[in-house]
């Protein structure tokens, strides 16, 4: 078995943000399925002993067994990317990433309540979740909007880093919660950028051809 | 506000990449802009005449669009040249999307869903994008708030008067001493309005520095015009005052 092991749901987004570092950082890795609807395994006894907290990603990394998105992220770019880029090492780089990982940690969590309910029937108030997911959405465009103005095309730093992927599937699949991309856009052009990146990958309900 | 016999502002023109597409709405008509690799806009119904998909949804190849559903590939008249699904096909004329005339003046992309529209203030002069503005209500609130916010002026430093002007229907000014925004009214649909806002000026004067002044005043408008409050607001501590 290769020392990343990634416990995966194909259509959650949070265990798309780790696919997706993993396929950037150019790592070997290993997915183990975990049915998550119907089946509900993420929340049986084995999979509570490693995440208390019920939720998927799971990321074992040798003898760490690592939950919690951001952390997860973080953990591959400080432990797997030599040159330090995805999360640079100190000063205003690395406090603007965590800012914009809280953001997608706090914030953005929303959306992915907006697409549960949208996908799976989980319980909420549709409505008063668009509202919300589209505020949350604005403020990363209008921020994108004042970047470019500043000749930057990624949310921290003058290349692409864990906070782009972090927030990236929550506007790449905006359409399964019913929020279109037309008045974003300058995330339009984000996404773009964010495409061509080598080793980038999509998962249902981001499309293959843009 | 009338009708389609009008231009009408559906986007920055910076917004639309060389290459790339967005769905929009005017007068909740469904449209696609796109912009072919040789740079030119094109607003076109955002309906696939095969099987009703978003065009919008599709992905832009040369001087073609093709439709994410089946690949049909549409030329820069709407009409389908190729099906992928028949390669050896001579598609026939009537697989045609409708297509509406378009333009690209003082930063916007405008369209037109009339024939035979007025014709567009001629305006000439460089502009530098700022944002488009996504507002709930109608067109008629959304010009109604343009004067809420002071304008504080860039390119030189003496106190000025903001000065709202219109221009046609749907182009409106907002002035302050030497600096002139220009503002397209986009009527979405009668409860959804987009203010699309370019600086007319040059890139070396505006760009960056001069974008970031009136991106941070396009921003306090949207607040503003979101939630009316009857008292002044304090803004990086100017008064903006509520007109």
């Amino acid at each position: 078995m290769s020392a990343l092991v990634l416990y995966n749901y194909e259509l959650d987004e949070s265990c798309y943000k780790v696919r997706l570092a993993l396929s950037l950082l150019g790592l070997d890795w290993q997915a183990v399925a975990v049915d998550v609807f119907p089946g509900k395994e993420h929340l049986t006894p084995p999979y509570l002993a490693m995440n208390p907290a019920g939720r998927l990603p799971i990321l074992r990394d040798g003898d760490l067994v690592l939950h919690g998105t951001e952390a997860i992220l973080a953990h591959l770019a400080r432990a797997h990317d030599p040159l330090g880029k995805w999360l640079p090492p100190d000063g205003a780089g690395f406090a603007v990433v965590m800012q914009w990982l809280n953001f997608s940690a706090h914030d953005l969590g929303i959306t992915i309540a907006a697409r549960r309910h949208s996908l799976f029937d989980t319980p909420g108030d549709g409505a008063a979740l668009h509202a919300a997911s589209s505020q949350a959405i604005r403020i990363m465009d209008d921020h994108m909007t004042a970047r470019g103005y500043a000749r930057a095309d990624w949310f921290a730093a003058g290349h692409a880093t864990i906070a782009d992927i972090a927030l990236f599937p929550a506007f790449a699949l905006s359409r399964d919660f019913g929020i279109d991309h037309d008045e974003y856009p300058a995330l339009r052009r984000w996404a773009r950028r964010f495409r061509a990146l080598p080793g980038f990958k999509t998962m249902p309900g981001i499309p293959d051809y843009h | 506000m009338s009708s389609g016999d009008n231009w009408h502002p559906i986007g920055l023109s910076h917004s639309i990449e060389a290459g790339s597409s967005a769905g929009t709405r005017l007068f909740d008509q469904e449209l696609v802009v796109w912009r072919d690799t040789s740079g030119i806009a094109h607003v076109w119904e955002d309906r696939c005449p095969h099987r009703g998909m978003k065009l919008s949804f599709g992905f832009v190849r040369g001087d073609h669009i093709a439709c994410l559903y089946h690949g049909w590939q549409y030329d820069r008249g709407g009409y389908c040249q190729y099906i992928p699904a028949h390669p050896d096909l001579e598609v026939p004329k009537t697989f045609k999307v409708p297509v509406y005339l378009t333009q690209e003046q003082g930063g916007m992309i405008w369209t037109t869903l009339s024939g035979n529209p007025s014709p567009l203030p001629v305006d000439r002069d460089q502009t530098v994008p700022v944002h488009s503005l996504y507002l709930d209500g109608s067109a008629g609130a959304a010009i109604a708030g343009l004067g809420m916010m002071r304008l504080m002026p860039f390119a030189s430093q003496d106190p000025a008067e903001t000065i709202v002007r219109r221009l046609t229907e749907t182009l409106y000014v907002v002035s302050t001493g030497d600096d002139r925004l220009l503002i397209g009214i986009q009527a979405i649909s009668e409860r959804r309005t987009a203010l699309h806002l370019t600086i007319c000026g040059s890139p070396e004067l505006y760009e960056g520095v001069g974008q970031g002044h009136f991106l941070d005043w396009a921003l306090q408008l949207r607040r503003a015009i979101e939630r009316p409050r009857p008292v002044a607001l304090t803004v990086r501590g100017a008064a903006a005052e509520m007109n």
